[in-house]
């Protein structure tokens, strides 16, 4: 019985193995479509130079990133704490879904803003159809041009949160459960011996533990959002603009915030490890 | 006699390996049971299953039953209040990172009691019933991870008795601590037998001479024998193996 068991459980994995790579090769192909239409896009109509960027929609576009991606962040860490504390290691949607997050997770950030690149990118025509940006072809005498920034409510728009989700949310799920199964063993199981519930477990012992790794985790996951938009921005000048200056500050501005947090996270990191200083090997 | 605990035809496999094979016997009320054998034996896994905490094994899968007060744990609906009924000290000392005070008080508040008096009381009781009240009075705030080893067993001893249990069970209690806070603890062990049963698992054989009214001897997930702890420890016990055991010349 013993030995069917682990048969089927290898089977099961393969099963979902084969589903991760075809689920991968779905969302693939539009990618790679994306890529060659960006290879073949129409710079022409955006070489006109854009007019220096003013503070408010600067930090209109970091408000949408930062909120996209916490809505992620927060999704990806209900994800984590459903897969880890309530599904069985055995379950098929458990591994299912582990399997694609170890895939997905360990695509590299870079990858998910070329397929941003791609979308806002496409081609100029494009571009002004769906209206992803307000850019220079939007407005006709050249010298009131609006700033580049995101537009809602276009299909584009939809497409690039989904491209946050998929690059920000499978590093959250990872990493929480990472953090998660920190916790060690003995301690959920001192704290059901005492009569605790499920719930109490985790509100009382698992989540003060691990709290401070799962932050950590939502700060380095915005950091890598904002410094791939950084790259997109940093794209659009060095392609479509005549000098450095028209976009940098936005360049800057996302750059130097995916800086900051990732460092905030390496110090939140350190801190929660000097502090939790191991309870198996007490000090005195 | 009543018997507090009854186990019948108890069989536990980890995947592949059997951990206890068809083991039956039964626990008398207000008896310290000592349960010795080699590493190995099920020691673990048998008190793993009378707190209902085998479930968190993924890989366990278990036959046969276990009587509390005549009714059959694995149909008990409400296994957390069973847990409350058994209090258990695990082998290496575990500190919940929480202040000494909250660590005992965890399981009478998770089990609705919110009186600060009370919770006072019951805290400074336990906490004195397991040696450690004298060390830790003026501190009671600090992190009970930041205690000593020792300290920390005394700790998870104080917390096991903190929900009144029924049946303490303690795992190898002794392994993190010094021979002298072992004797006090013994000490207590005796008084606390008169309120509730005891399951001693002790890798010292001599621990459970002093304390066991009866004791029991595993081997390989087997039940090699359980009588007093008099005839066990005697030149005849029934089996050879119990000898060679207790007196060190085993295999
Ligand atoms: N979580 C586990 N997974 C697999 N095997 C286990 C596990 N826990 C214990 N075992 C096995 O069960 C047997 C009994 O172990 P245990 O109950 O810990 O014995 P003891 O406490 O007497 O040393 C051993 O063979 C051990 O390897
Ligand atoms: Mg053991």
């Amino acid at each position: 019985m013993n030995v069917m068991t682990t048969c089927a459980l290898r089977k099961q994995k393969l099963v979902s193995q084969i589903i991760t790579f075809i689920f991968i090769g779905i969302v693939g192909a539009p990618i790679s479509g994306v890529l060659q239409k960006t290879y073949a896009a129409d710079t022409e109509a955006a070489s006109a130079a854009t007019p220096l960027n003013t503070l408010s929609p600067l930090l209109d576009d970091l408000y949408t990133v930062l909120s996209i991606s916490f809505v992620a962040i927060l999704f990806g860490i209900a994800c984590a704490f459903y897969l880890q504390e309530w599904l069985p290691q055995t379950n098929w949607v458990r591994r299912f879904i582990e399997s694609v997050v170890a895939i997905l997770g360990g695509v590299p950030s870079i990858f998910y803003g070329i397929l941003a690149i791609g979308i806002f990118f496409t081609d100029a025509g494009t571009l002004k159809t769906v209206g992803i940006v307000r850019g220079p072809q939007d407005i006709g005498d050249g010298s009131a041009l609006g700033p580049l920034s995101f537009q809602y409510d276009t299909p584009v728009f939809y497409i690039v949160v989904l491209t946050f989700i998929l690059m920000v949310t499978p590093m959250t799920i990872k990493t929480t459960q990472a953090a998660l199964r920190s916790v060690a063993t003995p301690i959920r199981e001192a704290t059901y011996a005492l009569g605790a519930s499920h719930w109490q477990v985790l509100r009382r012992q698992v989540i003060p533990i691990a709290l401070t790794r799962i932050l950590a985790t939502g700060c380095r996951a915005m950091s890598s959002a904002l410094a791939t938009v950084a790259l997109i921005f940093g794209i659009y000048i060095w392609q479509y603009t005549n000098g450095p200056r028209e976009m940098s500050n936005r360049f800057i501005l996302f750059l130097s915030g995916a800086l900051f947090l990732s460092i905030f996270s390496s110090v939140l990191i350190k801190l929660c490890a000097s502090a939790s200083a191991d309870p198996t090997h007490p000090t005195r | 006699m009543k018997n507090k605990i009854e186990i019948s035809d108890l069989q536990v496999h980890y995947r592949d390996t059997s951990a206890l094979n068809k083991v039956s016997f039964d626990v008398h009320e207000n008896e310290i049971l000592g349960i010795i054998g080699p590493a190995q034996s099920g020691k673990t896994t048998l008190l793993k299953v009378i707190n209902r905490t085998l479930e968190f094994v993924p890989e366990a899968s278990m036959d046969g039953t276990v009587k509390l007060d005549g009714v059959d744990i694995s149909t008990m609906g409400d296994i957390y209040g069973l847990r409350r009924r058994i209090g258990m000290v695990l082998p290496l000392p575990v500190g919940l990172p929480l202040s000494i005070y909250d660590n005992v008080a965890f399981a009478p508040r998770a089990a609705g009691l919110r009186s600060k008096s009370q919770l006072d009381e019951l805290v400074e009781r336990c906490l004195q019933q397991a040696a450690l009240w004298d060390e830790v009075k003026d501190r009671l705030s600090t992190l009970g991870t930041k205690l000593s080893g020792g300290q920390q067993q005394r700790l998870t001893i104080a917390r096991a008795l903190s929900h009144q249990p029924e049946v303490l069970c303690l795992d190898e209690f002794s392994i993190a601590i010094d021979p002298v806070t072992t004797m006090r603890i013994e000490e207590v062990l005796k008084t606390l037998q008169k309120e509730m049963t005891i399951l001693l698992v002790t890798n010292l054989v001599q621990q459970a001479k002093r304390l066991a009214t009866r004791t029991a001897f595993f081997l390989n997930g087997d039940l090699i024998e359980i009588d007093s702890t008099d005839v066990i420890f005697s030149d005849t016990p029934a089996q050879q193996a119990t000898y060679d055991y207790i007196n060190g010349t085993f295999g």
